[in-house]
């Protein structure tokens, strides 16, 4: 790159500062070195020697050069002149600089002239790359990385070289983007010892790094361990037992692991000691677990020796310890209701449910049993936290065990004394306060010793009664605070509906729990409405509210429950949307299709009915303009109009006749009727076959045979069509006509034109006959001969005749004949090959049945095939016929 | 079969080998001494051992792979056409000393590495979408050139073994597709035989 800019600048100055006259193009100065590297910090001289021949010609010498780092100029004191051509520039102690050096000249003392340039870069030689260090990821190939040192200021290469013993490596040559580190190109073979090191080069020298040698293997990376599973065992609820799937390198080295360990709820981990794990293993089994505990297990792996890298750690894997025991007897206590009846009383034994670290498993049911002093025991197994019996009066002992699915709990052992009991040592100095946000009991224990204490308290509320709550302590203690939660749960939304919402929270911390948590409540309202309470189980963490309503706010926060009380969570909002998720398309898609739909019926309808419609509204006017005289009959005396100004001298039409001619249908169909079907059919089957079937064929070709339909088309058009009609210049039911009453006629048509433009007729006959028209006469004459000629002709052979018209020709003569209620007759060329052509005796006589349609569609295809000679209209219909 | 018994040619080493076993090798002088780029390390015999292992712990795998990847009637008659039937395979004795016993598995070494290139240029044609196997042969071949490069390193700094005499295997390019799949598969028989006596004896 350095090198291309140098050459560019050169060559501008070559051909800035040269004469090429018929010469060869020769710089008039050089500069000395044309190497511009220059060290930071070194002296820089250049040197410019001028050439004789631009001395002479420019009257120069030496003392006329000044240098130029870009545009500035160098100061003079950096100058010196060698001789009368050379002059020398220094730059003592050169900086940082990527410049353009110019040696100029002064001509003729006034003028300014580089006549050459050199680019100048300084920098630095690269240093000894140092930290080289190389990693092998197992499966991948092996990358080394390194130091480079300084920055050089200039294009630097670093190359990591390796090689064995006894064989060398291709270089690995470090990326323009990523020069501190390179991947070698092969795959990596381990207990080879290899040797790498680093050369670094760039325009100011070249230095390798330290040598390191290296066996791969210690240099490895494993894939980290795959968990395959965590299995607890009915035995030892405090064991898990971890297997896993490591490197495939265990076959040949050996591996240490590094497994650790924690609950799921918390945050740090432990760690199996490594000296349990330092040999290639496949399992090992966790002690000292928790019972009916989840944790989770994370583990990596190393080479054993240390050399090399542990591996990334592996993927989480969590397995849940077996259930023990439960490890504590519940808190136990009762309340005595009143009963109206004599001798016995009510009482509720309550208990709590065990925190999981104390349950130990699944608590399955609770067995209390009731004794009655000097008398027998009663067992009843509960599910409930409570059990309201009826007791007598007497003294009773009961005693409650948890069960879960190994066994139970130590019994805790509650009396209810006898129902005249009188406490005689009293708890005093019951004092409550709060402090670090929970609400604290103090009280002075008795003298006497103490099984345990039992709270109760209730939230005063003018919203809710006082529920009693209570809880145990521990007869050494005097001092406790009231455990209900220390914070509510934080809401939150999930999905909101038109009409529901799915909220969702996370379990509070262990550390705010502050208890075994009951349950969850949900409150909601508007903004004025009455708020709603919805009580969670406390497993679940996602809740849908149903039967919002839409494109309202709501106002949601939750409270979780522990035996003791509750906690309000903070409040959150949201607004259920005006419309449910796709009931926009739902509604305007039916109504966009069904538009559509009645869209299309009504296209289809007018399709159908197009005729009846088009009646209506838009009658068949005959447009005189497009007529032609060969329908006129022959024997009907021609109607002459010297002009139109003599037709209508007042330019007012003063009455409109519609002029139909009906077919004859007293003709029979002729037989080749059928052919023009089959004719229209061979038309429609030889689509695409443009051209062909020579020249001098009817139809022969796509273009003319378009021609040839239209022609004729237009030719039985105006077979049938009055070509005139007297036009009522005040329009058709309140149609406006043009101005242009009567316009001139398209036709050429010999009376037409004669009786507009006499003059032309001869020409326009001529040229017509001459060019484009007479072909197509012989042609369509050659066609209708042959039916008239050869009546015999066989139906395929006609079929052929035609077959290379196309369809759009027959779809366009079709419609025409169908549809075309107002005949717009074509050239007059068209019309004059008609007139000429008497083959549609062919389709003569014989129309039955398709008169009446023809009838009705339109009057150009009656007559087509219905009138062939005679052009005298036959029937008059809708409005009066002017005979002609 | 041919057989190009090379031990007419002196050679010091064939680190480089190359698929056809047809192709000249590199001829050293008689009087070539040791050249190593640098000194061969003191874990030497250990490294050996463990390619070793490394080599016989991927041997059956490698087998296996082999005569799946080549289609009936390979898997099911592994005794007939996959038996370690290799005739001139260098000999081993286990009981040598350890300059004959590195001295032989140089051999044995130099000759499966030949063998192997000329299965992995085969196998390259004949199943062209076994990348799997084609993978497991190029590994293999590296290995097994990086013991090739111990051994001469221990040979040559220890004993001073200027020259070993090798022999090359069979030359498969001119036969028909069966008979290159069969050749591989017995050659890899006796690969994977050959190794678990090799992992032994060292």
């Amino acid at each position: 790159m350095f090198t291309l800019q140098t050459w560019i600048v050169q060559a501008l100055f070559i051909f800035l500062t040269t004469e090429s006259i018929g010469e060869l193009i020769v710089p008039c100065a050089h500069i000395h070195p044309e190497s511009s590297v220059v060290q930071l910090g070194s002296n820089f001289t250049a040197v410019c020697v001028l050439k004789e021949k631009c001395m002479n010609d420019y009257h120069v010498t030496a003392n006329e050069i000044f240098w130029k780092t870009g545009r500035v100029t160098v100061p003079y004191e950096q100058y010196a002149v060698i001789n009368r051509t050379a002059s020398s520039v220094t730059f003592p102690n050169i900086t940082l600089i990527n410049a353009l050096l110019t040696c100029n000249i002064r001509m003729f003392g006034q003028i300014n002239r580089s006549v050459y340039g050199i680019r100048i870069i300084s920098g630095l030689p690269p240093e000894k790359p140092k930290n080289l260090s190389c990693i092998v990821n197992e499966g991948k190939k092996m990358m080394c990385q390194w130091d480079p040192g300084r920055e050089t200021h200039l294009e630097t290469n670093y190359t990591l070289k390796s090689e064995w013993a006894t064989e060398k490596f291709d270089d690995c040559k470090a990326k323009r983007d990523t020069p501190t580190s390179c991947t070698v190109d092969y795959p990596p073979v381990y207990f080879v010892n290899i040797e790498v090191w680093v050369e670094a080069e760039n325009a100011l020298g070249k230095v390798a790094s330290d040598h390191i040698n290296f066996d791969p293997i210690d240099k490895v990376k494993l894939n980290p361990p795959h968990i395959l599973s965590v299995n607890s065992s009915k035995e030892l609820s405090s064991i898990l037992k971890l297997t896993w799937t490591d490197s495939r390198f265990k076959s040949f080295i050996t591996l240490k692991y590094d497994i650790q360990y924690r609950t799921k709820d918390a945050s740090t981990w432990n760690q199996v000691p490594p000296e349990d794990t330092s040999s290639t293993r496949s399992s090992f089994t966790v002690q000292d677990l928790k019972p009916f505990t989840e944790y989770v297990f994370r583990i990596r792996c190393m080479k054993e020796d240390g050399k090399g890298y542990w591996s990334d750690w592996s993927e989480e894997a969590s397995g849940i310890t077996y259930e023990d025991r439960p490890s504590k007897a519940p808190s136990f206590w009762y309340k005595i209701e009143p009963s109206h009846a004599h001798g016995t009383r009510s009482v509720q034994l309550k208990w709590k449910t065990l925190p999981p670290f104390e349950a130990n498993g699944k608590i399955l049911d609770y067995e209390v049993t009731l004794t009655k002093w000097k008398s027998h025991s009663q067992n009843y197994t509960v599910k409930d936290t409570k059990l309201t019996v009826n007791l007598t009066n007497d003294r009773y002992v009961a005693t409650l065990t948890a069960r879960n699915l190994v066994g139970k709990s130590d019994a805790s052992v509650l009396t209810i004394p006898a129902w005249d009991f009188q406490a005689t040592h009293p708890v005093t100095s019951l004092k409550a306060f709060p402090k670090d946000n929970v609400l604290w009991v103090e009280w002075t224990a008795p003298d006497e010793s103490v099984n345990r204490y039992i709270l109760e308290w209730c939230v005063l509320s003018d919203k809710s009664p006082c529920i009693p709550e209570w809880q145990q302590e521990d007869g050494t203690v005097h001092r406790t605070y009231l455990r209900a939660p220390s914070k509510g749960p934080t809401v939150r939304t999930k999905k909101v509906g038109k009409n529901e919402a799915v909220l969702e929270w996370d379990h509070l911390p262990i550390d705010a729990q502050n208890g075994f948590i009951r349950n969850y409540t949900i409150f909601y309202r508007t903004v004025i409405g009455n708020e709603i309470a919805v009580n969670v189980d406390s497993s679940h963490t996602e809740y849908t509210l149903s039967s919002l309503t839409s494109d309202t706010l709501y106002m949601v926060r939750m409270a979780a429950y522990t035996d003791e009380g509750g906690k309000d969570g903070p409040e959150f909002t949201f607004t259920t949307p005006k419309f449910a998720q796709g009931e926009i398309e739902a509604i305007v898609v039916p109504v966009c299709l069904a538009f559509l739909l009645t869209t299309l019926l009504g296209v289809l309808f007018c399709f159908n009915k197009r005729d009846l419609i088009k009646k209506h509204i838009w009658p068949n006017v005959p447009d005189p303009s497009k007529s032609h005289i060969a329908q006129w009959s022959p024997h009907t005396p021609p109607r002459h109009f010297n002009s139109k100004d003599q037709m209508y001298p007042d330019g007012n039409f003063t009455d409109v006749s519609v002029v139909e001619i009906e077919a004859n249908d007293k003709k029979p169909f002729p037989d080749d009727l059928k052919s023009l079907d089959l004719f229209k059919k061979e038309k429609v089957n030889t689509e695409g076959h443009s051209s062909g079937i020579g020249g001098s064929s009817c139809m022969s070709s796509s273009r003319p045979s378009i021609s040839s339909s239209d022609e004729n088309e237009s030719a039985q058009n105006t077979s049938s069509t009055v070509q005139y009609s007297t036009v009522v210049h005040s329009g058709y039911r309140h149609q406006v006509p043009s101005v242009q009453v009567f316009s001139r006629s398209e036709s050429t048509q010999p009376l037409l034109d004669s009786e507009e433009r006499p003059e032309d007729l001869q020409l326009v006959d001529n040229v017509d006959g001459s060019d484009g028209i007479l072909p197509r006469q012989r042609y369509f004459k050659q066609n209708c001969s042959q039916h008239e000629t050869s009546p015999d002709i066989s139906h395929f052979e006609r079929s052929q005749q035609v077959s290379s018209v196309n369809e759009e020709d027959f779809v366009r003569l079709k419609q025409q004949q169908i549809s075309d209620h107002i005949s717009q007759p074509y050239g007059s060329g068209k019309m004059k090959m008609f007139q000429e052509v008497p083959a549609v005796d062919a389709f003569g006589p014989g129309i039955e049945g398709q008169v009446e349609r023809f009838e009705t569609v339109g009057m150009e295809a009656a007559v087509d095939e219905g009138m062939p000679k005679s052009y005298l209209p036959q029937t008059v219909r809708r409005g009066g016929y002017m005979p002609q | 079969m041919k057989v190009l018994a090379a031990g007419v040619v002196p050679l010091l080493l064939v680190l480089h080998w190359k698929p056809g076993a047809g192709s000249p090798l590199p001829i050293n002088p008689v009087n070539a001494t040791c050249n190593t780029h640098h000194p061969c390390p003191s874990n030497l015999m250990s490294q050996i051992r463990s390619q070793l292992a490394q080599l016989n712990g991927t041997a059956n795998a490698l087998f296996i792979l082999y005569y799946t990847a080549q289609g009936e009637p390979f898997p099911n008659n592994l005794d007939k056409l996959c038996g370690p039937n290799v005739t001139d395979f260098p000999p081993f004795q286990p009981n040598g000393t350890e300059k004959v016993r590195l001295v032989e598995l140089y051999r044995i070494v130099a000759y499966l590495g030949t063998a192997l290139g000329n299965i992995t240029r085969d196998q390259k044609t004949l199943n062209p979408t076994a990348h799997s196997l084609h993978s497991k042969l190029n590994a293999t071949a590296d290995t097994l050139r990086g013991l090739l490069s111990n051994v001469l390193c221990r040979l040559c700094s220890k004993y001073h073994v200027a020259h070993v005499d090798v022999a090359y295997g069979p030359d498969t390019s001119g036969k028909d597709v069966f008979q290159k799949k069969k050749l591989g598969c017995q050659l890899l028989g006796k690969y994977k035989q050959v190794m678990a006596v090799l992992a032994q004896a060292f």
